[in-house]
């Protein structure tokens, strides 16, 4: 009885600890109601929409697995990737091509899922090797994953014909992969709502393993990688095992971006790895705020929609106005305008409290 | 006789293409520590500026000049506004620029419509048995080595490149001894942005003029540049472009110019395993003086 009453209070300590740790915004009383009332609120959303509303949404949600990625490996772990789009196209083409192959089968689109995941983290691994066990220069992790996207795009435009078709399924060159299946479970198929919530789903339990993923040693290994290399490997850490790892771990959850973007339309083409798409996560990461998780999902959401809205309209501004976007928070708020308005906010209301 | 020097100049056009792509990005990465990702929109910019001064009668030997002139006062321009802000944050400078290169692209597309009009190539072609070269790529072969020549020249024998290399090697003690660094940066990114011009204009000729053009330059630009290195200025661009030409020629030759560009990726990859700072760090050690 005594020891039960012992560590109940270090289990609940614990688990705080795990969520509430120092590592992003949003750990106040205040901004856990706020989150738990933006999650009721995307859970009560489909009753108030039609299917084609809730599958717009889905899609600017989709993207935020990637973004955390991004973050994790820009904001917490200090090295820069533009390529992060290049595990999305491969997570995405080979589910497509496992999924596709059977189409009629339910197990083949979660095998489809394993194998992209799989492959996104092989590719990431290998490439990932080369650069960090070479110790490179911090600039040239994000040229040569920009090359890799690059070329990822020219090589899957080049795949037309007979030739590029894997067992009943054609890769498609420029037209890209098309009639790719939904995942399914029973008679189950996730599209419409039942799409909806499973990327919520996606991105709810993403969020909520990678906030304890940043509070824990791992994370706070990587995090003092990037303050100071050195420091943490006379500390006795593998510096490049560390860095290696991050990496993968943010190739697989572009992975999961890609594998909800082929689930949701269908189709995939290589416009997805090009040079402008490659260019949306690190600006979706930039104007969130790159070292918070939440102001990272924050931005992805409202942006998708922004660059959705704008292209919806035939608007050819579309990449200028994002790239003035970027060069504006670069030079202005570069630790990101989602987190600079949190910490505003919260210095506002340390004030009117009368905290120093 | 003929097979061989059919096979060296194939070797020089890539090797040339290569160099051309990236001297101006070496020369800025170098010297400031600075990736400039806008480096295929200024080549771009450059490759208009010619097209739109030869449009109007120019010869072609001064509208590559006029946009060296033009690019590299953008350049200057640019570097005032936006990049100086971010001299010691290379990360920050990589994104920054990138916004630019978004701007820039999309920017030419909706101002000047989706083609200019293009240069046609001048100097016709010489036969050795059965082939035939262009007398242009021969020549910018032979204008590779003089801007090398001439690059080694600024940084080697006048008071200005004297004061960049100390400006490199030690910021704070240069500008203790009485060295204006912020001019020394503004004067480099400007050279380094008229060179991108310049190679933009020089090499519109061989391809479509086109605002997304500067795409085509990333791959083969940004390769050399990083093995290049940026240890060593002139010693990274002959060495880089050199040894990658080496790898590309024979694989494009035989699987095609994409297996060119993936071979010149896995290059990349085995140089920095092997040599994390670029072949210029060899040359650091094993080359002459004036090479460094």
């Amino acid at each position: 009885m005594k020891a039960a009453a012992g560590t109940a209070p270090t289990f609940a300590a614990g688990l705080r600890r795990a969520f509430d740790g120092p590592h992003d915004i949003g750990r106040t009383r205040p901004g856990w109601v706020v989150m738990a009332l933006v999650f009721l609120g995307f859970l009560a959303f489909p009753a108030f929409t039609s299917p084609f509303g809730a599958t717009n949404v889905a899609y600017y949600l989709l993207n935020i697995p990637m973004a955390f990625g991004l973050s994790l490996l820009w904001g917490y772990g200090g090295v820069l990737s533009f390529g992060q789009v290049a595990f999305f196209a491969v997570a995405g083409y080979v589910y497509g091509i496992v999924a596709g192959n059977f189409p009629d089968a339910a197990w083949a689109t979660w095998a489809g899922s394993a194998a992209g995941l799989a492959a996104a983290a092989a590719l990431a691994a290998a490439f990932g090797y080369f650069m960090f066990y070479a110790r490179v220069a911090a600039w040239i992790v994000p040229i040569l994953t920009l090359v890799l996207a690059l070329l990822l795009s020219t090589f899957l435009g080049l795949t037309a014909g007979a030739a590029w078709t894997v067992g009943q399924v054609a890769l498609g060159g420029y037209n890209g992969m098309t009639s790719i299946p939904s995942l399914q479970i029973g008679g189950l198929v996730f599209q419409d709502y039942a799409f909806y919530y499973l990327v919520l789903g996606v991105v709810v339990v993403c969020f909520v393993g990678l906030r304890v993923w940043v509070n824990s040693h791992r994370g706070q290994v990587v995090m003092a990688i990037r303050e100071d290399l050195l420091r943490t490997e006379l500390l006795g850490y593998d510096v490049r095992l560390e860095q290696l790892r991050v990496f993968v771990l943010a190739a697989v959850l572009s992975g999961v971006s890609g594998l909800l973007y082929v689930q949701w339309g269908n189709y995939i083409t290589p416009s997805v790895t090009s040079l402008q798409q490659a260019a949306l996560p690190v600006i979706w990461v930039a104007v969130g705020g790159r070292n918070s998780l939440v102001a990272v999902a924050v931005a992805t959401f409202l942006l998708n929609q922004l660059s959705y809205v704008l292209s919806s309209a035939g608007n050819q501004y579309a990449l200028v106005i994002i790239g003035v976007l970027l060069v504006a928070v670069m030079l202005f708020a570069p630790e990101g305008i989602i987190l600079r308005l949190a910490r505003g906010w919260r210095g506002a209301r340390r004030g009117q409290a009368g905290v120093p | 006789m003929a097979d061989t020097i059919s096979i060296l100049y194939q070797f020089g056009t890539n090797a040339g293409f290569l160099l051309l792509s990236a001297l101006g990005l070496i020369v800025i990465l170098g010297m400031m520590n600075i990736i400039n990702l806008a480096h295929g929109e200024f080549m771009m910019l450059g490759a208009y500026a010619a097209s739109a001064a030869v449009q109007r009668g120019a010869p072609l030997p001064l509208a590559v000049l006029l946009a060296a002139a033009v690019v590299g006062v953008f350049g200057v321009v640019l570097e005032r506004l936006v990049v100086r802000h971010f001299y010691g944050r290379e990360l920050g400078a990589l994104v920054v620029t990138w916004g630019i290169s978004l701007i820039m692209s999309q920017g030419a597309l909706l101002a000047f419509g989706p083609f200019m009009p293009p240069i046609a190539i001048p100097g016709g072609a010489v036969s050795v048995g059965v082939y035939s070269f262009s007398v242009y790529w021969l020549f910018l072969m032979v204008l590779c080595v003089l801007l090398l020549a001439g690059l080694g020249l600024l940084y080697r024998s006048t008071e200005f490149g004297l004061q960049a290399r100390a400006a490199m090697q030690n910021p704070a003690m240069a500008r203790a001894l009485g060295i204006r660094v912020d001019r020394i940066y503004m004067a480099t990114f400007g050279i380094g942005s008229a060179l991108a011009g310049m190679s933009g204009a020089l090499l519109a000729p061989t391809t479509s003029i086109a605002p997304f053009m500067g795409q085509q330059f990333v791959a083969p630009a940004f390769i050399t540049v990083v093995v290049g290195g940026g240890a060593s200025v002139i010693g990274g661009a002959i060495g880089s472009s050199g040894l990658l030409a080496l790898v590309q020629t024979p694989v494009a030759f035989l699987l095609g110019s994409f297996w060119g560009s993936v071979a010149l990726l896995v290059a990349a990859l085995v140089v920095i395993r092997i040599l994390p700072g670029g072949v210029s760090s060899l040359g650091r050690r094993m080359l002459p003086g004036w090479a460094r």
